[in-house]
This record gives C-alpha cells, sequence and structure tokens, in this order.
C-alpha cells in the first residue's frame, strides 16, 4: 500500500505538470495567433493625395481596434500596374490571411489577383472592381449611387435649354462607367442632352485642353460634370479661364483644397465626395468579419455626400472635405 | 468479512477502503475550500483592479483637463496682451486709419507667431474693412461669409467675452482650411459701444490631439473632449462618429458630470472616466477598456490557479500520509482477523498503541481470540473425551451378551457333562476376557487384535460344534502393524449372526492380512447368506431400523461404530470395504495405515 500511494502521488504530480505545462503552451500560442495577417495593396501612396492617404488612416485605424497587423504595400503612382502586380506576388508569399487590394486597371491585374484566390488567400477588393469577380468582398463607393446624386442635383438646378459635357477620367474604368451610369440614371429622359464625353487619364492637364476643347467644339454647353478629383479639377479651370463660372453649372468629384476653394468661389455649384476613411475602416473591419466567418454582402457601400457651398462647413461634412491628415 | 454489506446510503461503502474514503473526504473539503477561496479571491481581485484602475484613469483625465485649461490660459493671457492694447482698438475703429499704429500691431503678431508655433492664425476684423491677418501677407477668404460661421456668431453673442469654439476647419484666411479650435473675442468700438470687430486665435487643433494622445491609458483605450453643448471638440475615431459608423454616449457623459461610469457596447466593458473643466466648460472623457485592466488578471487568475494546485496537491499528500498512518491499526487488525480466520491463532495478537477507539477494539478482539482460542482447545479436548467414552460404551455393549450367551453355553455343556469343552471353552472366555479387560490402550497391534478374535471364534466355534470352521492367515509383517482395537472382532461376530446363522451347511470364516499398496489390509470373509445390494449399500449407515430391532442393532451399530472409529482415527480415505451378494457370502476388509508398531 505505501509503495502504491507513492506511485499513486508520483503519477499525479506528473498529470499536474503536463496540465500546466500544456495550458502555458496553449495561453501562449492563442494569443500569438489571434492577430490576423493582411496585406493592403493601393493604387498609390501619394501623400498630396487625400484620398489614398485618407483610405490608409481609415484602414489603420480599423486595424488597430481589431488587432489586425496591417502591411502596406504601395506603387508610387496609379498607372503603375506591373508595381502592383509585383506587390500582390509579394503579397501572396507572406501568406497573409487576407489581401485587400485596389486594382489600378480593371483588366491588368485579373491574372495576378486570380494568383491569390488560387493560393487559398481571401480577395477582398477596396475602391474599385476587377473584369472577374474573383473577390470575396468588394468595398467600394456605390458609384452608381453617387452618379445619380450629380445627376439629380443637375435635375432639380436644371437651367433652360440644357447642354451637358461630361469630363471623365479612364474610359475602361469601372469608377468612370458606373458613375456615368449612375448620372444618365439621375437625369432621367435629360440625359439626351449629353453632347460629349471627354476622358483625361487622370491628367490635371489633359482635363484642362479637352475640356477647353469640348468648350470650343460645343460653346452651348451650359452642365459640365468632372467624374473625378482630375477630371473636375482640369475643367474647373477651364471653365473659371474661360470666364464661365457663371455660366456653366458645374459638379465635380472627390475633394480636394482646389476643388473646395473652386467650390466657395462658386465655379463649383456642387461636388460630390466619396468616404475614403470609411472605405479603409470598413475594408479592413468586413476583412476582419469575413474570416471569423460572418456572412456578409457581397458589395459594401462605403457611401458618398453631395455637398454644396451652402453645408460644407457643417460638422459632418467638413469632416469629409477635410480628413485630418497629420 | 460480513462487515461490507452493501448500503447505497452510506459513502464508506462506495470505498474498497476506509482509506480511500478518507483520501476522498480530505480532498472534497480541501477542493471546496479552495474553490471557495479562489472565486473569492479573484473576484475581490478584480474589484480592486477595476477601482484602481478608476482612479488611475480619473487622475489622467484630470491631468489632461488641467493641461488643457493651462494651455489655454496661456491662449488667453496672449489675447488679452492684444486687445488689451489700446492701440488696437484707436487703429480699428478712429476714423482715420493709422499706417503705423497697424505696422506695430503687426509686429506684435509677428512676434507671437514666431514664438509660438501652435498658433495657426492670429487675426482682427472690424466691420469697417479693417484686418490684421498673421504675418501681414495673408488675406481674407473673399468668398465665405462670416458671419454665418458659428464660432463667428457665438463670439458676437458673447458681447465681449473671450470664447472657445469647437474644432472646426477655419476658412477664414484665404488657401488654408486647417483644423483649429478657435479663442476669440468681440471688440467694443469705444464710441458706439457696441461690437464692431473680432480678434481671434487660431490654436492647431494637433496641439489639443497631442495633449490627449500623449496621455498612455492603452492601446483600446482613448480620451476625447465634448464641448458644453456635446459638440466634439476632440475624438481620436470623430470620422467615425460623423459617419455614423461610431457612437458615443455623449448624453451620458453630459449627465454624469466629473466621475466614473461603466458601461457594455457591444459585448465590451468599458470604463468612462469624465473631468469637467469649469473654465472651458468641456469635459475631457477617457474611454478605457476594463479588459485591458483585466490583462494582468489572467496572469494573477493563473498564479492564484498554481498556488491552489500547490495546495491540491500537498493536501492530497496529506491526505495519503494521514489516511495511512489512522488506518495503520486498522489494516492491523484486519490482517490478524485474517490470520484468525485461517487459524493461526499465534499470529493473532497484536499488541494496541494509544488509547482511541480502534485501540479497545484491538483490545477487545485480543481477548476474544484468547478466549476463542481456549474454547476451541476445549472444544477439542471434549471430543477426545466423547470419541473415548464411545468407544468404552462399544465395548461394554459387546461383552454381557456375549458373555451371557458364552455362560448359557458353558451351563449347557456342563449339563451335559461335556468337561472338556467347558474346560476348554471356559479357558477361552478367560482368556478374551483378560484381554479386554487388561489393555486400557485403544491402539494396539495386529497380532493382540488376532489372538482376541481367535479366542472369541474358539468360544464360537465350541458353542457352534460342526457349523462353523474359520482359518486365520496373517502375514508376518502385518503382524506388528497397529490397529484400533475391537475392529476384527466386532466383524467376524457380525459374519456369525447375520451371514452363516442362516445356513444350512457348514459355515466358513477366513480371515487374511497382507499389505497392499502401503496399507494394512485385513479381510474377514464368510460363505454366509450373503447380502442384496440395498442392505449393501446401507451397511456403512447409521441408521437403526424399527423392525428386527434387537438383532439387527448389535450388528448394525457395530459395523458403523468400527466405521466411524476407523475413520475417526485414520481419516476418510481409510475404514471398511464390504463386498457381497446373495447366497455368496460376504466379504469386508478394513484398510488402515501401515503404521509400525512397537510393543510394549
Amino acid at each position: 500500500m505505501k509503495n502504491n500511494g507513492k506511485y499513486i502521488v508520483g503519477l499525479i504530480i506528473l498529470i499536474l505538470v503536463l496540465v500546466l505545462g500544456a495550458g502555458i503552451i496553449i495561453v501562449n500560442r492563442s494569443s500569438t495567433a489571434r492577430r490576423i495577417q493582411v496585406v493592403y495593396i493601393p493604387k498609390a501612396r501619394d501623400d498630396a493625395n487625400d484620398f489614398w492617404t485618407s483610405l490608409l488612416k481609415g484602414a489603420q485605424m480599423a486595424a488597430n481596434e481589431y488587432d489586425v497587423d496591417l502591411t502596406i504595400l504601395a506603387p508610387d503612382s496609379e498607372q503603375d500596374f506591373e508595381a502592383q502586380v509585383r506587390y500582390i506576388d509579394e503579397a501572396i508569399a507572406m501568406n497573409p490571411n487576407a489581401i485587400l487590394l485596389s486594382p489600378s486597371s480593371k483588366s491588368e491585374i485579373t491574372e495576378a489577383a486570380n494568383r491569390i484566390v488560387v493560393a487559398g488567400i481571401r480577395l477582398v477588393l477596396i475602391d474599385s472592381e476587377l473584369d472577374q469577380n474573383l473577390q470575396s468582398i468588394v468595398v467600394e463607393t456605390d458609384n452608381v449611387a453617387a452618379g445619380r446624386k450629380m445627376g439629380e442635383f443637375i435635375l432639380a438646378h436644371l437651367p433652360e435649354n440644357p447642354v451637358i459635357g461630361v469630363v471623365s477620367h479612364v474610359k475602361s474604368s469601372s469608377t468612370a462607367l458606373e458613375r456615368y451610369q449612375g448620372l444618365c440614371e439621375g437625369l432621367g429622359d435629360e440625359k439626351e442632352h449629353i453632347v460629349g464625353t471627354v476622358y483625361c487619364d487622370s491628367n490635371y492637364e489633359k482635363a484642362y485642353n479637352r475640356t477647353k476643347t469640348l468648350l470650343e467644339e460645343h460653346p452651348d454647353i451650359n452642365i459640365l460634370v468632372g467624374l473625378n478629383e482630375y477630371s473636375a479639377i482640369g475643367a474647373g479651370k477651364a471653365v473659371r479661364d474661360l470666364g464661365l463660372s457663371d455660366s456653366i453649372l458645374m459638379v465635380g468629384f472627390d475633394s480636394s483644397i482646389e476643388e473646395v476653394q473652386m467650390l466657395e468661389e462658386g465655379v463649383f455649384n456642387a461636388i460630390v465626395v466619396q468616404k475614403p476613411f470609411n472605405m479603409g475602416y470598413l475594408g479592413v473591419e468586413n476583412t476582419v468579419l469575413l474570416l471569423r466567418g460572418e456572412i456578409l454582402p457581397e458589395m459594401v457601400d462605403s457611401g458618398s455626400e453631395l455637398i454644396t457651398k451652402e453645408n460644407m462647413y457643417t460638422d459632418e461634412n467638413q469632416k469629409f472635405l477635410f480628413p485630418f491628415l497629420d | 468479512m460480513g462487515g461490507e454489506r452493501k448500503s447505497p446510503l452510506r459513502i464508506l461503502s462506495r470505498f474498497r477502503t476506509i482509506r480511500g474514503a478518507m483520501i476522498f473526504s480530505y480532498m472534497a473539503i480541501t477542493l471546496v475550500a479552495l474553490l471557495i477561496f479562489l472565486l473569492f479571491s479573484l473576484n475581490y481581485t478584480e474589484r480592486t483592479i477595476l477601482e484602481n484602475s478608476e482612479s488611475y484613469t480619473i487622475q489622467l483625465v484630470e491631468q489632461v483637463n488641467g493641461d488643457i485649461d493651462s494651455y489655454i490660459s496661456y491662449m488667453e493671457n496672449i489675447m488679452d496682451i492684444v486687445t488689451n492694447n489700446p492701440e488696437l482698438s484707436d487703429y480699428l475703429f478712429d476714423r482715420m486709419e493709422h499706417i503705423m499704429m497697424r505696422e506695430r500691431i503687426q509686429e506684435q503678431f509677428v512676434t507671437l507667431m514666431d514664438a509660438r508655433s501652435d498658433i495657426c492664425n492670429i487675426a482682427v476684423f472690424a466691420k469697417n474693412g479693417r484686418t490684421l491677418i498673421n504675418r501681414g501677407t495673408d488675406t481674407r477668404n473673399p468668398y465665405v461669409d462670416l458671419a454665418s460661421m458659428p464660432w463667428y456668431q457665438d463670439t458676437m453673442e458673447a458681447e465681449g467675452k473671450a470664447v472657445i469654439s469647437a474644432s472646426h476647419v477655419q476658412n477664414a484666411i484665404e488657401g488654408k482650411y486647417q483644423w483649429v479650435i478657435t479663442l476669440s473675442k468681440g471688440l467694443l468700438n469705444p464710441e458706439t459701444h457696441e461690437v464692431d470687430g473680432i480678434f481671434f486665435v487660431d490654436m492647431n487643433y494637433s496641439s489639443i490631439q497631442e495633449l490627449c494622445t500623449n496621455v498612455n491609458l492603452g492601446s483600446k483605450s482613448y480620451l476625447f473632449i465634448v464641448g458644453k453643448k456635446g459638440k466634439i471638440i476632440y475624438h481620436p475615431k470623430q470620422q467615425l462618429l460623423y459617419s455614423g459608423m461610431k457612437t458615443e454616449l455623449i448624453d451620458e457623459v453630459l449627465e454624469n458630470g466629473t466621475g466614473n461610469f461603466l458601461t457594455s457596447q457591444n459585448g465590451r466593458r468599458q470604463l468612462y472616466s469624465v473631468f469637467k473643466s469649469d473654465k472651458t466648460g468641456w469635459s475631457v472623457v477617457g474611454v478605457s477598456d476594463v479588459l485591458e485592466f483585466m490583462k494582468n488578471r489572467s496572469e494573477i487568475q493563473f498564479f492564484y490557479l498554481l498556488i491552489a494546485l500547490c495546495l491540491g496537491v500537498l493536501s492530497l499528500l496529506l491526505a495519503l500520509w494521514l489516511s495511512g498512518e489512522i488506518t495503520k491499526p486498522v489494516k492491523e487488525l484486519e490482517q490478524s482477523m485474517k490470520n484468525v480466520q485461517k487459524g493461526e491463532f499465534d499470529k493473532a495478537l497484536i499488541s494496541p498503541e494509544g488509547c482511541n477507539e480502534i485501540t479497545s477494539l484491538t483490545h477487545s478482539f485480543n481477548i476474544m481470540t484468547e478466549k476463542i482460542q481456549n474454547l476451541m482447545a476445549e472444544n477439542v479436548r471434549e471430543q477426545k473425551q466423547k470419541r473415548k467414552s464411545e468407544l468404552q460404551a462399544l465395548q461394554a455393549q459387546i461383552n454381557p451378551h456375549f458373555l451371557y450367551n458364552t455362560l448359557d453355553s458353558i451351563i449347557w455343556m456342563a449339563e451335559s457333562g461335556k468337561n472338556e469343552e467347558v474346560v476348554q471353552m471356559t479357558s477361552a472366555l478367560a482368556k478374551l476376557l483378560r484381554q479386554s479387560i487388561s489393555n486400557e490402550d485403544e491402539i494396539v497391534t495386529v497380532e493382540r487384535e488376532i489372538e482376541y478374535t481367535r479366542n472369541y471364534l474358539a468360544i464360537q466355534k465350541l458353542r457352534y460344534r460342526d457349523q462353523l470352521e474359520y482359518i486365520i492367515d496373517i502375514d508376518e509383517e502385518v503382524l506388528h502393524r497397529k490397529i484400533v482395537k475391537l475392529v476384527i472382532q466386532p466383524l467376524v461376530e457380525n459374519a456369525i449372526y447375520h451371514g452363516i446363522k442362516y445356513l444350512d451347511g457348514k459355515g466358513m470364516i477366513l480371515i487374511l492380512g497382507e499389505i497392499r499398496d502401503g496399507k494394512v489390509v485385513i479381510t474377514i470373509r464368510d460363505n454366509g447368506v450373503g447380502m442384496d445390494e440395498e442392505t449393501l449399500k446401507h451397511i456403512l449407515e447409521k441408521k437403526p431400523e424399527p423392525k428386527e430391532k434387537q438383532r439387527k442393532k448389535t450388528s448394525h451399530v457395530g459395523v458403523y461404530n468400527v466405521q466411524n472409529r476407523l475413520q475417526l482415527y485414520y481419516g476418510k480415505e481409510y475404514g471398511l470395504v464390504y463386498e457381497s451378494m446373495p447366497g455368496m457370502g460376504t466379504g469386508v476388509s478394513v484398510i488402515i495405515p501401515a503404521e509400525e508398531g512397537e510393543e510394549s
């Protein structure tokens, strides 16, 4: 009996030690393994560009809130497809839980994006879509809805004999197409007064020049729409330089200091702003929810806001126009 | 061992050993106590942590509030320096614009802006259009109507008192759109006594932000500032709040005033620590995640658990040792009882120590064992006595019956004048009687037993004359073996009275003795009437039959007695073996171990 007792005690101590050891290991593991690894590849990182800076801020805030390890791999220029493809492969090699991507082209990136999916990594698109449905979810401005806001504003302030000109950015880009579609929806029957569309390839100078050309070709244009920041600024400058600010109803898209000034000045009657901060935040937040296995809609709208001179300094709107950038 | 009766109500009966029951009970008590203690201490720890965190957070919040107050005071001082300068109102409201004054005031502005990088703008606007902005190089934003700005409206309404705005984008100066907090004051026109101008200092929003973010509350915690009317001055997630993606408990903060309160949002417990400043009317709010304070809790919990485990192990060891010690006398008692059970009384006695229940139990057991031992010895003695008296009874049973018959024969022979036969018979009888009386020993040699039988047969032969013949043939080596007294003679008697007596012709008795397989076998054979199978079967049983009582009694009792005695002496494997068939005579073999006898 005495020997037996000693065995039992030994056994019990052994078991306790094992259980404790296992417990410590599990606790340690779970605390390190819980963090989600996410890579975000935006179109570009440019401190002068409020849109991307704000979007990255939102993404980082969500990452901080949800304990996500967020890595950002950003090309210098929005037109650099190759850099984005390179970064995608680099991100795949890191084997994160998910890759967030803002494709700079609808078609050029598709092949690389497919590699993400093939590697078994979740793909979440932010801001722009691809020509194939590879993503788990896409977080973007509902560009059709944003376009519709522009169209509806024009409709509400429609001058006599409307003649509409559109300055768009990149012909094949999904945002350009969808905003145009929304614009037409908002205009309703008035869309037939659109007399011309020019593309600026997201370049201020091209936008300026092509707007001038458009106005020369159609001097009767009294409504002008810019479908992104480059288009809007270029067109706005052209209108101001031609001294047509008062006679042309202008609606711009996105915001920058210049655009805000033009809105104050009265060059723009309204601008539709996206909510890049929300987009970045929602992008990361929804990725986390997706990885947790929650069922989400395929498309998450980060929202847009139509801002006029009158309401630009309300508490809500001044945040959208002037994001905190430090 | 009849003590272990199954009873579902008794704890002890569920265990194989008392020790097991004791260990179980100890452990149950210890674990329950440990668990309760653990729960209480964990709860207490949690409360203490929470209390400490509360006071820590409110201290931090108070400190931030103090920093902000002193920062605003500093700015107010700057404002006072500028606005109390009589040159300012002279310059603004005099009919003539004095360029010299303007330059002096402008210089003051430059000095202030050089000294303080956190001043974004410093400016005066008079309703008459005279303005002084920053370093003199900036101009008013021509497209902005200041009167529509809330901060401007508030300042005008305050009638010369200092007003501090919420955070906003300052759009009054062309080309500059900065997030600022504006400290402003309406300027009285000394002539009209109306507010005809405004002075304002824009403090960089990030300087307030810095004051709030420099505070180390924890990664999940944050500070925000809410203004008098519930407008947010600073919030790290302001953008989310305005987008409606987050909500903040502003109403609760304003309602509670300075102090702490706990909330639970989306399953997260949060501690709100509010400090309201009298100076600015702002409330600085620290929001901290309760779980984050409790980070250490898991460590403490782990530590407590470890201690509890150690204590558990320790108490288990103690329980094992103590229960072993306590049950040791019981074990000894049990072992001793087992020995008694086996009949090993010498190993049974144990020496009790101390004076508890088990000791007295042991003591009683010892006494009991001793008594049993005595009783058993007595029993054995009695048995022996009984057997001896049975034997004596048997001897007494044979003698008078036979004696009477023999004496009767002698009388008969004497009457017939057969002197010689009378002599023979009388001398045989005399030998027989002597033999039976003289020796008290129970065990005799085979030779003696045969001698006794021979005398008996001699008497019987005389009685039955030519009716009885006998032959005795015993091997030499058998003669010296030992045998229980009075075995062969009763069997011979039996053969005569039940076999030969009913025979018409001459009766024959054959006595043979030999050693077979190490055993002494003495066979008495007769050529009498024999027995049927039924009788043969019951011949060795003690069964006095009610009929023919007189006759059969002697024989049957005799055979049974012989068998009984043989088996008592030599064991069950020895005794009598009968073989018989009706009309073919009977044979009975006495089988006993071959024991060497010593003639004394």
